[in-house]
């Protein structure tokens, strides 16, 4: 009872305290993002339907087909067309699971047509950004406050830092509204680059180039992390993206061009 | 018990073989992207030939570039963006300044993307078929000269060429050792 | 556990002690050696695992810095997967493989003593490392490079480590095969064999085209780092990616390994308290086969984000689906099993059950991982933890578990007590799902994996976990104790200890003697 009061005040007084018990992913704000929340859902329908017929009758089974029932056993051992049939259903189940998903994949894999080109690189322990054709360049590394408070024995809470270990020195900006296409790679060891809302992970892989679009519909600040093990600050080099309208982005472009923001520090 | 010899003997050969498997798998992968043009990786000796023919298409080409591990090099293209015409050949470098205080061996690292794209971009000059020697504080022009390849499929999109250089004069010193 | 020799001591001057156990041919003693090793680096390799997750209860950095952790991971892994589980199925095989087919040992009994005997001694260099200055391994189970390429000391024992691991590995599956093929029992055909002696000689063969695999992709792994190879670093134009076709190429083979033998178990015990055959032998048999084939041309699911050719992303996801319908064919296969049957409930059963439910569970991630679209959000987060987490523990762990609790009778004449393996049986189904279900939200919500530390979000679901994990540890200890209570007992067991029970094994008086089947029985 006092649990169910203790989410109910919560509840009202933020509802950002849902986000402690998220249990999906989120649907996000780009193309790429929904394709995937909705292919996702589908396939979990899917296997929540297979799953309640299958362990329903388990369970029936279970209940009724036991010794201590008086349950005789049958004598039966095979028959090949409930084989057939059981292995025919879930192929064309498969076959419908599949269709959706190629057409998801090729227009994931699509990056032509693009306004502008950010090439990401990852390094041992941050990212670097470079718009190709805005000329603008900056690293960019887990906030200060972050990055002391997760220190061991640092004794600093961190429920009071702000978005711990999502936080950066330097954010992305991108407009809204535009295909934008993010080139991958890496300095030293491979990492993935993976902001949920905005789009699936790639990896960032050194001496290699990879790439993926997004187009953001929603102005807003989208945080991301790492997604490839690179050592042992893996888990503190986060990504923050701050999409704005266009104007707003033309005008951070020519107050950062040619600003080659704070050098990396070891 | 020559049942159990028997079968003792052939799966040993299995196991030799599927060692050497592993071995082959590397060679595999590089002739199976290069049959299937899968990979992004770009033709690594000079391309040769004059039977491409000029059409009509414009391609944009984009010039990347990166620098491995934080070698102290810089390395730029000269030029980021190109719109080129299918099957004509273009000349373009990129520039490379060593800012350590040592002579420095480097060597380059092609990728292409998108990689189904790779085997149309046909390279008949590229420094990065070779390695390359540069003394401390001096700054060298890389040149690459290129063809893109009429084959390329219609409604192809923008061409990413991306180069990473990366130091080897400590793996050269090694191998100088050996 | 081990047979009654005093009066062979006599006769054959055995060793007895310590010798006995250093030089045994015995398969009834090797595998008893292969279970109590599993056991041990079960409880070794779950320690590790409630250092991960006692750091991972709150955000923040309380007992280790983020490097040991990796170190923590990394090791997990490698004693779970190749301490723990693989050594359990070959300890079940060798005790019970001569048994179910009539054959009085293994056919290799010396190569099957060094097979064993290569463990301890590899797991010893591994886990040293652990206290090497430079530490542990830390790239991860998967060893990738280039991170793996800046290892420290510890690389070359580690990588010397896993051949040795490979080499018992490859040694056991020849041993199985060269058994199962030759020894059978007259009138004992491939398709009249128990279907656990079906599902291990499958696995034998994925062992033997696979482990090798692994030893070229470690040994590059080895050169790059050593001998001025150029395998896996652009620089000398090679490739990161290539490592994880190859290695991949053996591990997707692997995770079958681990699971194949688990098949079998299952499709034992079910029918056994069902006191109904199997349905679809036959088909069971083919449906394994298919997995086993299948399992060599999914391997690049792992690697989805790597930046792969559309044309391959859509193979990969294709055949990875494709393998869900044998799969699927032996859930129902079991189901029916169960159906009109005539059921009872000990603790081989239960946790045989649970198996069915909590795998298919898994099976269900496995399927949501397999569409590429989706996984380029799922991968490398806690969703595939989870995923792999249920279709090993109650998954593959269950069902050695329920192996042992079902042929302990046999092993040693002793019943268990059935009421404290009911206990313990509720105790670990619960808190298993405490442990690994969570994962899935926090997976779904945005969590990466190998991190010792998250953002704020993530906490509740992590705390669960982790008082899952350490209530999950916790209810291990009682089976040990189980076990040690039952090797207490007085000698009751029957030859059929389960009235449902079928095969060979069970005509033999309990515990199985020394030596059995000296001569080959009649098989109709």
């Amino acid at each position: 009872m006092n649990r169910l009061s203790i989410f109910l005040v919560s509840m009202l007084a933020s509802l950002t305290a849902l986000a402690d018990w998220e249990v999906n992913m989120p649907r996000g704000v780009t193309p790429t993002a929904n394709a995937a929340y909705d292919l996702h859902m589908l396939i979990f329908y899917i296997t929540v339907v297979i799953g309640i017929v299958v362990f329903g009758v388990m369970f029936y089974s279970i209940f009724h087909h036991r010794k201590s029932k008086g349950a005789k056993p049958a004598s039966f051992h095979e028959s090949t067309t409930v084989e057939i049939i059981w292995t025919v259903i879930p192929f064309v189940i498969l076959v419908g699971m599949a269709i959706p998903a190629t057409k998801t994949l090729i227009m994931m894999e699509d990056t032509r047509n693009s306004e502008i080109t950010l090439k990401v690189t990852g390094y041992q322990w941050m990212w670097k950004y470079d718009y190709v054709e805005d000329d603008v360049s900056f690293f960019s590394k887990l906030a200060s406050d972050s990055n002391e408070a997760r220190q061991l024995g640092s004794k600093k809470d961190v429920n009071k830092v702000d978005n711990y270990l999502l936080n950066v020195d330097n954010e992305v900006v991108l407009p809204t509204d535009t295909k934008v296409r993010i080139l991958l790679t890496a300095s030293d060891v491979i990492h993935a680059w993976w902001v949920p809302e905005i789009t699936g992970k790639k990896d960032a892989i050194p001496g290699y180039i990879n790439e993926l679009w997004v187009d953001i519909k929603k102005p807003g600040v989208y945080r991301g992390q790492c997604t490839e093990l690179c050592g042992k600050d893996h888990g503190f080099m986060p990504i923050v993206v701050r999409a704005v309208p266009k104007q707003e982005y033309t005008k951070w472009v020519s107050l950062n061009q040619k600003n080659r923001v704070a050098d990396k520090s070891k | 018990m020559t049942g159990v010899k028997s079968t003792l003997i052939k799966l040993s050969l299995v196991v030799v073989a599927m060692y050497g498997f592993s071995y082959a798998l590397v060679p595999i992968y590089d002739k199976f992207c290069e049959i299937t043009g899968l990979n992004g990786k770009t033709n690594q000796v000079a391309y040769i030939g004059n039977d491409i023919q000029k059409d009509n298409r414009f391609v944009t080409i984009k010039f990347i570039s990166n620098v491995a591990n934080s070698a102290p090099l810089d390395f730029e293209p000269s030029v980021t963006e190109m719109t080129v015409q299918v099957g004509k050949p273009y000349n373009t470098h990129y520039v490379m300044k060593n800012n350590s205080s040592k002579q420095l061996h480097t060597t380059a690292s092609p990728s292409v993307t998108p990689g189904k794209h790779a085997e149309y971009f046909k390279k008949v000059e590229c420094f990065c078929f070779e390695q390359q020697t540069i003394n401390a504080g001096e700054v060298k022009d890389l040149g690459i000269q290129f063809i893109i390849d009429n084959e390329l499929p219609n409604n192809s999109g923008d061409i990413v060429l991306s180069y990473t250089m990366f130091d080897i004069t400590d793996n050269i010193k090694e191998t100088n050792k050996l | 556990m081990s047979a009654n020799i005093d009066h062979l001591k006599e006769e054959h001057h055995q060793p007895s002690g310590l010798m006995r156990w250093i030089t045994t041919t015995n398969h009834k003693d090797i595998g008893s050696l292969y279970l109590w090793f599993s056991l041990l680096m079960f409880f070794v390799g779950g320690l590790m695992a409630l250092v991960i997750r006692a750091e991972l209860f709150q955000p923040g950095l309380q007992f280790v810095v983020p490097g040991f952790f990796n170190q923590m991971t990394t090791m997990h892994a490698l004693i779970m997967i190749f301490g723990a589980v693989m050594p359990a199925f070959v300890g079940l095989a060798n005790w019970q493989l001569p048994m179910m087919i009539g054959a009085p040992d293994m056919a290799l009994p010396r190569l099957n003593n060094w097979s064993f005997w290569i463990l301890p001694f590899a797991f010893t260099m591994l886990l040293s490392t652990l206290f090497f200055e430079s530490g542990g391994p830390a790239a991860g189970w998967t060893l990738y490079p280039p991170l793996s390429l800046q290892g420290g000391n510890s690389m070359p024992f580690v990588i010397f480590s896993l051949h040795l691991l490979g080499a018992s590995s490859i040694l056991g599956a020849i041993n199985v095969i060269a058994t199962i093929l030759n020894m059978r029992a007259p009138g004992m055909t491939l398709m009249k064999m128990p279907i656990f002696v079906w599902t291990w000689l499958i696995t034998a063969f994925l062992l033997i085209a696979s482990m090798p695999v692994l030893a070229g992709a470690i040994t590059m792994l080895l050169t790059d780092r050593f001998y001025g190879t150029s395998f896996f670093t652009a620089a000398g134009g090679g490739d990161p990616v290539l490592f994880q076709h190859i290695f991949w190429f053996f591990g997707h083979p692997e995770v079958y390994i681990l699971i194949l033998p688990a098949f079998g178990i299952v499709s034992t015990i079910i029918p056994a308290f069902s006191r109904k055959k199997l349905f679809g032998y036959d088909s069971m048999v083919y449906a394994t086969a298919s997995i086993a084939l299948l399992s060599f041309i999914v391997w690049a699911h792992h690697m989805f984000t790597v930046g792969m050719p559309l044309a391959g992303e859509i193979f990969f996801m294709f055949t990875t689906m494709l393998i869900a319908v044998p799969t699927g064919v032996k859930v129902f296969n079991w189901v029916a099993t169960m159906w009109k049957g005539s059921m009872t409930f000990e603790t081989p059963m239960l946790f045989a059950l649970a198996f069915i439910i909590l795998f298919t569970i898994g099976g269900f991630s496995g399927l949501m991982l397999a569409i590429t679209p989706a996984d380029f959000q799922y991968h490398d987060t806690y969703f595939v933890v989870a995923h792999f987490h249920y279709v090993l523990v109650p998954g593959a762990v269950f069902a050695i578990i329920a192996a042992v609790y079902y042929w302990l009778p046999k092993w040693t004449g002793k019943m268990y007590n059935e009421t404290l393996g009911k206990v313990h049986f509720w105790m670990t189904t619960i808190f298993v799902n405490i442990t690994f279900f969570p994962m899935h939200f926090v997976g779904l919500a945005g969590m990466p994996r190998r991190i010792p530390d998250y953002a704020v979000q993530f906490t509740d679901f992590n705390m669960i976990a982790s008082v899952g994990a350490f209530g999950f540890g916790l209810s291990q200890l009682l089976f040990v104790y189980i076990l040690f209570l039952t090797l207490r007992q007085p000698v009751t067991a029957e030859d059929k200890a389960w009235d449902g029970a079928e095969g060979l094994e069970w005509t033999l008086p309990s515990p199985a003697p020394y030596h059995s089947f000296d001569t080959p029985p009649k098989v109709e």
